[in-house]
């Protein structure tokens, strides 16, 4: 049996080249697929990880009840004064509290690709803004100098939007800014974002002694039910207190899920169709073969043989096509920087990611299109009736 | 004994596989029917837009204020002959999740400049008017939450608060409103900016943008520059755009949605394309001898060549008007469950229009090698073979 079935396979697969073009269609039928789905789960999974390698554990944002974003958020100077000496905020080794009172202001940039204006944060941090984040690194150039109108900008945004480059004189208003130097966030959203000294950002803007969140260090894992605990109790307060990390997934399951929910229907749809083409492919295999399938039926070959031999091939079309797919999903999309419009209004660049799980998803789906597109070709190789078969 | 009998007994011959081919020519045309439909729905504030509007932001950004008194020195610029202005509220009702686009307006000049969008009554603008905690809302909106004209309601902001602490403003429902441009979405309200500017905490006297209408489209360039370099090395400097501009350009901030249309309606279309094209070749092929007969019979080339390609027209206007009843049907499923990420959803003309035009180049397309194949054919070969 497993020889027949191995020789009625054989015969399938040599037979291939005499469908060429009927067979290549359906593996760039079902290759086409693959890659609409794969971008889409590269765009939506590299979102998410930009995201959420922005939020840490240890680190809470303050932000107005029912804001949602930094951007809308407003809190008052004395409300900032009594949080950095909440209990759960970390100290340094001075004793300073661990926190920074920041404002999040929009500015135009332009974007490189399409030389339209884009929404850039401008973010006015404390002194301990850069300390309490984790894994910033400047890769070129100095940190700002208090006092002064310097910026430091993330790398993703230099890379995507025009005149941020080191030694560069930015103009936002009336007030000319220099960028000192260029930093990165392990891949964040920090990453797109222009920092300043807060007083020279409040006082540039028109902003004075204005406040929008504060972010600090919590003090050991109970931290922040210390300081949620601490707001909640004082009438003067009343904020939202959470960790940066549920602010930024909250933030991250819109956009990603938005962008899966166009990918998957768009993919199975596409899958249907490419689903009729190997249906067509393997019933015209099995009508071209039919003579040959009753000879080795006359021989004394069982029907499942040739059942297998039809799925295999089919199979391994769909299978061509999946990895096919992949491939050059990778090869174009891996990496591939693209932004979008985030939560609070501004620009996150992120990059496409095509992760070993979602190549299994796209490899998984062609061969369910193959599976489905050889079965019932398969059935009917198997169940030909001999006599009418040897009459071609 | 009509040819289009003979065409659709032909294509029928083996259902199953006409049925595949249309099945899969209907996905391609229902893909390219939502897409096309997100696509123009997106990209709808730029079809609202006249040529005379001009929008006056921020140049620092469009979420930057301006001062108020910027409406009247504009309202003096010569060539401008309506202008108003609107702040952004940052609006919710009841839970912050359930977000309701709200504006604060000047009253009397926004329902004037905007009254080519919406369908503005004279009681309800009356009504708007003299009444300082009224609000209009629009259909969409009002059908959302089941609210009647005369109806008070809270409405929060996730960015403004009260001088006495609270987030809530109560409004009263002075009037519902509805579109005069299919385009224009009416799921937002609109609040007095007086009442507003008032209450609330800080920001006092600062408004968001300016709308204004000009004389004609002709001015526009000039009073663009007029007004920008009336603002220049000021602290509040403006940038002045026309309203289709810079609708085009907040889209675009989205990303580059035309491109990924274009590419994933592309890759289906060269599936389909490829897909029904193999599968003619092949039928015809089969049926060699057949046409070869039809020859015989006297049935000139040009005839068997309009034969087969009728053949693929009809499979793709099959497929086709199927799927766009299909993507039809499915906008009008999605159309309220999204109504707040793409609003005005819908079927146009112009889609159907393109779809039809690309029914044609398909059914041309995968009919062409088969219809020459038969065209070319030589009685005497076929007989012979096979």
């Amino acid at each position: 049996m497993l020889k027949q079935i191995v020789a009625v396979t054989a015969i399938n697969l040599k037979s291939i080249p005499r469908r060429f073009w009927l067979s290549l269609s359906t593996v760039v039928a079902v290759a086409l697929v693959v890659m609409v789905l794969l971008s889409f789960l590269a765009m939506s999974a590299g979102f998410r990880r930009t995201l959420a390698s922005s939020g840490a554990a240890d680190v809470a944002i303050v932000l107005r009840a029912g804001a949602r974003a930094e951007l809308n958020s407003v809190i008052a100077r004395d409300q900032v004064r009594l949080l950095e000496d909440a209990p759960g905020v970390a100290r340094d080794a001075q004793g300073k509290p661990l926190a920074s009172a920041e404002l999040y202001l929009v500015v135009d940039g332009i974007k490189k690709t399409t030389g339209t204006k884009a929404n850039l944060p401008l973010r006015g941090i404390g002194e301990s803004g850069a300390a309490i984040r984790k894994g910033i690194r400047l890769t070129e150039g100095r940190m700002f100098a208090p006092g002064s109108n310097e910026v430091v900008v993330g790398k993703s945004l230099l890379r995507e939007f025009q005149g941020f480059e080191l030694g560069r004189t930015v103009k936002f208003g009336t007030a000319l800014w220099t960028v000192v130097g260029v930093f990165e966030a392990d891949g964040s959203v920090f990453e797109s974002e222009i920092w300043a000294d807060l007083p020279v950002v409040q006082s540039l803007f028109n902003r004075p002694n204005t406040f929008q969140i504060l972010r600090a260090r919590l003090s050991g894992p109970d931290g922040l039910a210390a300081m949620k605990a601490f707001n909640d109790g004082d009438p003067r307060l009343k904020l939202d207190v959470k960790s940066e990390q549920d602010y930024f997934s909250e933030q991250s399951s819109q956009t990603s899920d938005l962008i899966q929910k166009l990918g998957w229907p768009l993919a199975i749809a596409m899958a249907f169709g490419a689903m009729a083409g190997a249906l067509n492919t393997m019933y015209s295999s099995v009508a071209s073969r039919s003579v040959e399938i009753a000879t080795l039926r006359a021989i004394g070959f069982g029907g499942f043989p040739a059942f297998v031999g039809t799925l295999v091939e089919s199979l391994l079309l769909a299978g061509i096509g999946g990895v096919i797919g992949a491939v050059a999903t990778w090869l174009i999309f891996d990496g591939f920087s693209a932004s979008t419009l985030g939560a609070s209004f501004t620009q996150v660049v992120f990059s496409f990611r095509l992760t070993p799980a979602l190549i299994g998803q796209g490899v998984a789906l062609a061969l369910i299109v193959g599976l489905i597109g050889g079965l019932l070709p398969a059935i009917r190789a198997a169940r030909m009736p001999i006599v009418q078969g040897l009459q071609g | 004994m009509n040819d289009f009998l003979l065409v659709r007994k032909n294509l029928f011959r083996k259902k199953l596989r006409a049925i595949l081919m249309i099945v899969s020519i209907l996905i391609a045309f229902a893909i390219f029917g939502v897409l096309a439909a997100f696509e123009r729905a997106f990209n709808a504030g730029e079809d609202v837009s006249e040529a005379d509007r001009l929008v006056v932001v921020n140049k620092i950004n469009f979420t930057q204020p301006l001062p108020i008194a910027y409406f009247n020195r504009i309202a003096a610029v010569e060539g401008v002959r309506q202008v108003t202005f609107a702040n952004w509220f940052g609006g919710y009702y009841q839970d912050p999740k359930n977000f309701v686009i709200v504006m604060a307006v000047e009253p009397e000049t926004y329902l004037k400049v905007t009254g080519t969008d919406f369908a503005f009554t004279p009681e309800m603008t009356q009504a708007f008017v003299r009444n300082r905690t009224g609000t209009l809302v629009g259909r969409a909106l009002a059908e959302k939450w089941g609210w009647k004209v005369g109806d008070r309601i809270p409405i929060s902001s996730s960015i403004f608060s009260q001088k006495n602490g609270t987030h809530t403003w109560d409004v009263t429902i002075v009037g519902i409103f509805d579109k005069n441009k299919p385009q224009a979405d009416t799921n937002l309200m609109f609040i007095q900016y007086p009442y507003f500017d008032e209450t609330r905490s800080f920001g006092k006297d600062t408004i968001g943008w300016l709308v204004l209408k000009t004389a004609s489209s002709a001015v526009n360039d000039q009073v663009i520059k007029t007004i920008d370099q009336m603002f220049a090395n000021s602290s509040w400097e403006t940038a002045t755009d026309t309203e289709k501009a810079f609708n085009k350009a907040f889209v675009a901030q989205l990303g580059n949605i035309a491109l990924i249309v274009t590419l994933v309606v592309g890759a289906a279309f060269v599936t389909i394309l490829m897909i029904v094209g193999n599968t003619m070749v092949m039928a015809i092929r089969e049926r060699t001898r057949e046409i070869a007969v039809l020859k015989t019979l006297g049935f000139s080339g040009a005839r068997v060549l309009r034969l087969v390609l009728g053949e693929t027209l009809l499979l793709a206007v099959i497929g086709g008007t199927l799927g766009l009843g299909l993507a039809t049907l499915a906008t009008l499923l999605m159309r309220q469950s999204l109504s707040m990420f793409v609003p005005g959803l819908r079927m146009s003309p112009e889609i159907v229009l393109t779809a039809v035009g690309f029914m044609i180049l398909l059914g041309l397309a995968t009919g062409l090698v088969p219809a020459l194949n038969a065209f070319r054919l030589k009685i005497v070969e076929a007989m012979g073979r096979g």
